[in-house]
């Protein structure tokens, strides 16, 4: 049938063959280990939870579905963003500079690819400019932000292309767009963005007519040209394998002529959290990004997590329900405000989470970490809400709704002012997503019981992505703009309450989702765009504590969402069994990222094989 | 001409109803995943749309719209939009003869979710493992399961009052239960054997001694999960069968005679077989299917896992690729119990002959 199927078939039966042999015995724990061709386990570290299946590309520009291929052990980005502290670390650039109308960087003169040459400004430009070329590139909306990319020479000229005579250039300049002046996704994207080598990746473009789609079927898996410390050693269904690169230039430049201490990095590829889980307890895995619920039960078996002690993570996204404001009668204030009021948010932090989050406080700027400096008890206090079951019924009241209860107990139905009855709100999220089905669960108990006719409705996961997007919904579950990075909380309330690209039900928003302050409404509230736009060209911290705290204000009055708990979006377990010295509350020497996200890489060269 | 050959006529009869089914099979799992309104693309547009702005976002689901042959292009290449701007999508019925063309071509198209790998591909590195997996419980689990069940049926007494409520119990318990438990109370308490996996993670796979030993010891856990549960119900299916043909005059009337008992065993054993014969032709045939329970507990990348995560994501071509396979494999495995039987059967055979 399929000519492919016969090789396989053959292949499959020297494996069936292999398998037949039932041999009960327990292999040498040793004899894996001084094989030449395994990981040797003390140069080996193994993380998981990254990657689900088997990547499908390594192309840098390919889907990037596969976050492996984009992980900085291979490429590499400008900077690093720290969250613990909000400084942007050195990587390929040495130094950045933020001016009025302009963002510079200066690469590292050591900086250079695999094959030698060296990471040149030209790199930069290209790799930004085939985003202004190809808009389905993640690179892409930047462009909305910027006006153009340049390259100079040491002299202090504009070196627009390679050629004779022109030493590698390692000045960049962004020039900003004077229309949307936005100094902070430029940073957001100096720390995220992996740069290509131009002289390898053009070529391939121009060879195939400037087709994107062509070049991304080229699955870059051998030989290819990256700058980071690891090349690609092996890939299958079962596992990830990276390979350390000993003349990385950023040893010199940046580790005092160290190598990264593990010789080998595996993913395995497990099917399912609790896989990981057990692997991580049996000591196979050394440090995984999932979900382990009851971590403190796993302490004996060496497994730790960033604290030691509740909420064990640290929080850095707020999951929460968006309201669609184009349907009835969720465009009322009170309504919205009664049920921020009605949910029992300690109930979704014990029950639904393990206690993984810092209790709830109003408004949706996280109340510690680098944010807290913007955050005000005083402005919650007075215009916030919080679990308050009368308060919720006395907003129900106050706008005129009254609730029928049976003799059990059981909300029968709500009824608004003119005495019609509400149509019962649903509640959306994907359907087999345990933790935000049991937070759901809770929210719409809670708000049952103040009187807020409202249900919960799990639905495929595919379909709820449309109905998300489309503004398909009454009630929906989402986590708005969840990795750290220099723009927040900027970008959360971006995320939340911009409107930019308005679109009504139907078709896609990606931004403001629920479709909050139409500008073309009555009610228009102009303030809140003003001070989206205004924030990130702030300098001083006082100006920018004052932004804040208004638009914070606003959210807590106007409540347009109802933000339900705090998660940790980059988080790990670790495991002390074979590596020592990985980044804790104790000893936080780097933020809590996996090796391979961002500056997460940097614990390589500091964590010690554990000796037995 | 063919009636001088019953034999022949038979199997081309059959051949032909099984090409019928076959086409129906196809156009159901063409249509059947096809026809609820979620769309692969939205998958993937969630997966990576965070932080685009609505143009980027717009150029990339046409981008992917396109590439995965989802929507109407216009001649200069831009995708066809309604009124209401939405993407015009291409008619279920062009797409079902796009795809008939390609399955006549050996074709099995690219994987929307891991574009941008081929369909073939992803079952070549799926299947090994699904059959790794399963046919040696199938087979093992067959042979065991007949040998203790007509052993039961023919020496009752002791064994048989042992081995049939073990054997019901067996054949009881969920597959994906005794597997947990196996995991739960071998792997994680006791620590005898690896939880999850198919070999040490620090190897790779080769044809080595290392390996072989590595690898059979990760095959415990989920060969025991699946095997004890065939051997039970096999060993069920023929005690009955036995016992009724005990029962049987040409039993009794072979005993009257006096032939040996191991030769009345014989005997017995091949008249109750055939119905356990198709059985095993049956397990054989949809084991393509994967264990899919299995495979998730024991994180094994077969094929079970690669039809749920197609399913999961609407990854439209992986679904019928894999769904192709199974109905092939399902059908040569019946047509091929269809044929045998009309050669082992001597009721079968005989018939045939009388009708003659």
């Amino acid at each position: 049938m399929v000519p492919g199927l016969w090789i396989m078939t053959a292949r499959t039966f020297a494996l069936n063959l292999l398998l037949l042999g039932l041999a009960t015995c327990r292999p040498h724990r040793s004899l894996a280990d001084d094989k030449n061709s395994g990981f040797p386990r003390a140069e080996t570290f193994y993380l998981g939870g990254r990657q689900w299946g088997e990547p499908s590309t390594f192309n840098p520009l390919g889907t990037p579905g596969w976050p492996i291929s984009t992980m900085n052990l291979l490429y590499e980005t400008l900077l690093m963003y720290n969250s613990l502290t909000g400084q942007m670390q050195p990587l390929l650039a040495e130094s950045y500079a933020v001016h009025d109308d302009s963002v510079e960087v200066t690469l590292n003169p050591a900086a250079r690819w695999n094959d030698g040459k060296p990471v040149s400004a030209w790199d930069v430009t290209f790799t930004f400019e085939l985003g202004k070329k190809h808009k389905s590139l993640n690179i892409a909306p930047i462009w909305q932000y910027l006006v153009a990319v340049r390259a100079y020479g040491e002299d202090g000229r504009e070196a627009a292309q390679p050629g004779l005579g022109i030493q590698y250039p390692r000045r960049v300049v962004f020039q900003l767009n004077p229309e949307k002046r936005n100094p902070l996704v430029v940073l957001d994207a100096l720390q995220a963005q992996i740069i290509v080598p131009r002289h390898v990746i053009e070529p391939l473009l121009v060879e195939r007519g400037n087709d994107l789609d062509e070049f991304k079927k080229l699955k870059f898996e051998q030989g290819a040209v990256s700058s980071g410390p690891y090349r690609l050693f092996s890939s299958s269904s079962e596992k990830i394998a990276v390979v350390r690169d000993d003349g990385y230039w950023g040893n010199q430049a940046y580790h005092g002529g160290k190598r990264p201490a593990a010789r080998y990095i595996v993913h395995p590829l497990y099917k399912s959290n609790d896989a990981f889980s057990v692997a991580l307890r049996q000591g196979r895995l050394d440090i995984s990004t999932t979900f382990v619920p009851r971590i403190w039960l796993k302490a004996k078996k060496g497994v730790r997590s960033w604290l030691d002690q509740e909420p064990y993570f640290l929080s850095s996204s707020i999951p929460m329900l968006l309201v669609n404001h184009k349907r009835a009668p969720l465009m009322d204030v009170h309504l919205r405000r009664a049920m921020a009021f009605a949910i029992n948010y300690k109930d979704i932090r014990e029950l639904a989470v393990s206690g993984y989050s810092e209790p709830l406080r109003p408004g949706i700027i996280l109340p510690f970490g680098l944010e807290r400096s913007f955050y005000s008890e005083e402005d919650a206090h007075k215009y916030g809400t919080w679990f308050d079951p009368e308060r919720a019924k006395a907003e129900l009241r106050a706008a005129g709704y009254s609730s029928l209860f049976g003799p059990d107990g059981e909300l029968l139905e709500t009824r608004a002012r003119d005495g019609k009855r509400l149509p019962t709100l649903y509640v959306k999220s994907p359907t087999g997503w345990t933790d935000w089905e049991s937070i759901v669960r809770i929210a719409v108990k809670s708000m049952r019981a103040v009187g807020i006719d409202a249900r919960e409705r799990f639905v495929d996961t595919s379909s709820f992505w449309n109905a998300l997007y489309e503004g398909d919904f009454d009630l929906i579950m989402h986590t708005p703009s969840t990795q750290p990075s220099p723009s927040k909380p900027w970008s959360r309330f971006e995320a939340l309450l911009t409107t930019r690209d308005f679109a009504p039900l139907g078709q896609r928003m990606y931004k403001n989702i629920g479709r909050f302050n139409d500008p073309h409404a009555p009610g228009y509230l102009p303030r809140i765009d003003e001070l989206l736009s205004q924030i990130p060209t702030l300098t001083d911290d006082a100006g920018r504590l004052a932004a804040y705290r208004e638009l914070n204000v606003l959210f807590m009055q106007q409540q347009p969402d109802l933000p339900l708990v705090y998660r940790p979006d980059t988080f790990y377990e670790f495991s002390v069994k074979h590596w020592s010295n990985l980044p804790s509350a104790a000893n936080p020497y780097l933020p809590p990222l996996i090796p391979g996200d961002r500056l997460g890489t940097n614990m390589l060269w500091a964590i010690e094989p554990v000796t037995h | 001409m063919l009636e001088n050959h019953p034999t022949i006529s038979h199997v081309v009869g059959r051949a032909g109803w099984y090409l019928l089914t076959f086409l129906v099979a196809i156009t159901i799992n063409f249509f059947l995943p096809r026809l609820g309104d979620a769309n692969p693309v939205d998958t993937i547009m969630a997966k990576v749309s965070e932080g685009l702005d609505a143009t980027s976002a717009r150029a990339k689901e046409e981008a992917y719209l396109k590439e995965f042959d989802l929507v109407q292009v216009d001649a200069s290449g831009k995708v066809k939009r309604d009124a209401q701007g939405k993407p015009v999508r291409t008619s279920l019925g062009s797409q079902f003869i796009n795809y008939l063309g390609m399955c006549v071509r050996g074709d099995l198209g690219g994987s929307i979710l891991q574009h941008p790998k081929r369909v073939s591909e992803i079952i070549k590195t799926a299947l090994p493992w699904t059959l790794a997996l399963q046919l040696p419980t199938i087979v093992f689990g067959w042979l065991l399961g007949n040998l203790l069940g007509a052993l039961a049926a023919y020496k009752r007494g002791v064994f048989d009052t042992l081995m049939y409520p073990l054997a019901l119990l067996a054949s009881a318990i969920p597959a994906f239960c005794f597997g947990m438990l196996l995991v739960y109370v071998l792997g994680i308490r006791l620590e005898w054997f690896p939880a999850v996996g198919g070999y040490d993670d620090g190897l790779t796979p080769e044809v080595s001694w290392a390996f072989f030993q590595s690898a059979s010891y990760y095959y415990v856990l989920p060969f025991l999960s699946v095997f004890l549960i065939v051997v039970g119900g096999q060993a069920i299916g023929m005690r009955s069968m036995c016992i009724y043909e005990l029962g049987t005059d040409y039993v009794k009337y072979a005993k009257l005679l006096g032939i040996k008992e191991h030769k009345i065993l014989f005997y017995m054993f091949r008249n109750a077989m055939l119905p356990q014969l198709t059985g095993l032709a049956l397990a054989l045939g949809t084991m393509v299917g994967g264990a899919l329970i299995t495979e998730m507990i024991f994180s094994y990348p077969g094929l079970g896992m690669a039809v749920l995560t197609a399913i999961q994501g609407n990854d439209y071509p992986l679904i019928s690729g894999c769904t192709l396979l199974i109905t092939v494999c399902v059908l040569l495995a019946n047509f091929s119990v269809d044929v045998l039987v009309g050669f082992l059967d001597p009721r079968v055979r005989a018939a045939r002959q009388a009708g003659k």
